[in-house]
């Protein structure tokens, strides 16, 4: 079962076209990566699937309904971790996931929230300022704050850009974890090695088109390189500065 | 109730923010400094039928309204959508535009309504000046009702903070001057009469200053009710268009 479809996606700004017929389908329970050098249109396309940017073309179901006619339906359903750290920055991590609970409509939204700080070990954590937090824990609560309405379907941009090799894993395993609960997830990365790690299938953007299609593997294969790395160079033509 | 959470949502941060003397003075220093330094300057020698004090106070209380309900809303607003990107959670989230341009809106009333009550309580307490009346206090909330609303339009259209800076310098900061809250607008040029007599402000100055529902208070509260309604509409169309 689909539960994102999107076909002919199409955006420009002022002439300049960032997204150019996009279109595909990300099933249930799969990590899809979206991939592509800086510019492709990789947080654009995040954005028109979270409803932030309007496309001039193209249609977003997601579980079967249409996006412009069932928009609050489908966010309500929809986890969104967006690059930066939008959390209120005068709130404490627990006020800040509560202000969002209270958005949410989650019932019972303390218990909620007590037991994902607790589930995601950030009980030690709840009454430090978010202005406060280091990228790492900022990068977690973002997380948990998407996961309070229990959405079946995550959207993280860039999740682990700029943490330390030891936070990103932390990241990388917080991800599998949700994959494991079923929870359908699309990323953007920067990061082959993340890319590789944790997706299923990898879509690849260059200029706003969708160049590739498939999984990590196939990719490499499809290349003739040896690490998803060398296969990305191969087919973005981004060696140069 | 979605708007509620919005409403709850601007009215804690604001709450947090209230120990940010920059924050929580910014828009009130300006009333009281105006209201003080007036009242003893230009007091005795004004030559406002019925006392200047009287006069300036309610004036003040009007200035006070429009700058929290606009200035707090707009700036929650802008820089929460371009700077903090904390605006862009409303938007992501499962609420509709009138149920975000309601909360907002409304927090823009409280802020105004607070800050309003709040000049007048030092108002009384330094010149004794006297209460508002039942069109007075009709008066301040409609026209926070206005102002908050014009705030939050403003808030969405704004990119930068030279365009919120623009909308202060050429429209508020005139309003602040020529609407009548320092000296009556009879006093204006006729031209100018002509205009600044049916800005927003000028009609929440006349009721403010009205003693009961004459006419003249009556039509100033119909125009603000509808100036107030037609902001709104165009901040929930401007939510639902929004993108980036």
């Amino acid at each position: 079962m689909n539960v994102l479809e999107l076909a002919g996606i199409s955006k420009a700004y002022g002439g300049k076209t960032v997204l150019d017929q996009v279109g595909f389908h990300v099933r249930q329970g799969e990590i899809l990566g979206l991939l592509g050098p800086n510019g492709a249109g990789k947080t654009t396309l995040l954005k028109a699937v979270s409803g932030l940017t309007k496309c001039d073309r193209g249609t977003i179901k997601a579980f079967g309904l249409d996006f412009q006619d069932n928009k609050r339906q489908i966010l309500k359903n929809t986890g969104i971790v967006p690059q930066e750290n939008n959390l209120e920055r005068e709130a404490t991590v627990k006020e800040a996931l509560l202000l969002y609970a209270k958005l949410f409509g989650v019932r019972r939204a303390k218990q909620e929230v007590g037991k994902l700080l607790e589930r995601f070990a950030l009980t030690e954590w709840q009454d430090v300022l978010v202005r406060h937090l280091s990228g790492g824990l900022a990068r977690k609560t973002l997380i948990v704050r998407a996961l309070l309405p229990d959405p079946p379907l995550l959207l993280l941009d860039e999740p682990s850009v700029g943490l330390d090799p030891d936070v990103r894993r932390g990241i990388w395993r917080l991800i599998l974890e949700l994959k494991e609960a079923g929870k359908t997830i699309v990323l953007t990365t920067h990061y082959m090695e993340e890319a590789d790690f944790l997706c299923d299938r990898i879509a690849l953007l260059k200029s706003g088109k969708l160049i590739f299609l498939d999984t990590p593997g196939r990719l490499k294969q499809k290349s003739g390189g040896a690490t998803l790395e060398d296969a990305f160079i191969h087919l973005t033509g981004t060696g140069v500065l | 109730m979605g708007w509620y959470m919005v409403y709850y949502r601007e009215m804690f941060l604001m709450r947090k923010k209230i120990g940010n003397l920059g924050y929580v003075f910014s828009t009130l220093l300006y009333p009281l400094l105006y209201l003080f330094a007036f009242s003893w300057g230009f007091g005795p020698t004004a030559g406002i039928p019925g006392g200047y004090v009287p006069f300036l106070s309610k004036g003040m209380l009007g200035i006070a309204v429009m700058l929290n309900s606009f200035q707090q809303t707009a700036i929650s607003v802008s820089v929460g959508r371009f700077y903090f990107r904390s605006f862009q959670t409303l938007l992501v989230s499962p609420l509709t535009p009138f149920d975000i341009t309601l909360g907002a809106t409304l927090a823009g009333v409280s802020r105004g309504v607070m800050a309003g009550g709040l000049i007048y309580l030092v108002a009384f307490g330094a010149f004794a000046a006297p209460p508002p009346s039942l069109p007075g206090i009709a008066g301040i909330i409609i026209s926070a009702a206005c102002f908050g609303a014009f705030g939050f339009t403003v808030g969405l259209w704004a990119d930068n903070q030279d365009a919120l800076s623009m909308i202060i310098n050429f429209i508020i900061t005139p309003m602040t001057f020529f609407c009548g809250s320092f000296f009556p607008i009879e006093r204006l040029p006729s031209w100018l009469q002509g205009v600044a007599g049916w800005l927003p402000l000028s009609l929440s100055n006349k009721l403010l200053r009205a003693d009961d529902w004459t006419g003249e208070a009556a039509s100033c509260l119909l125009i603000l009710s509808g100036t107030a309604a037609l902001l709104f509409y165009i901040s929930v169309r401007k939510v639902n268009s929004y993108s980036e």
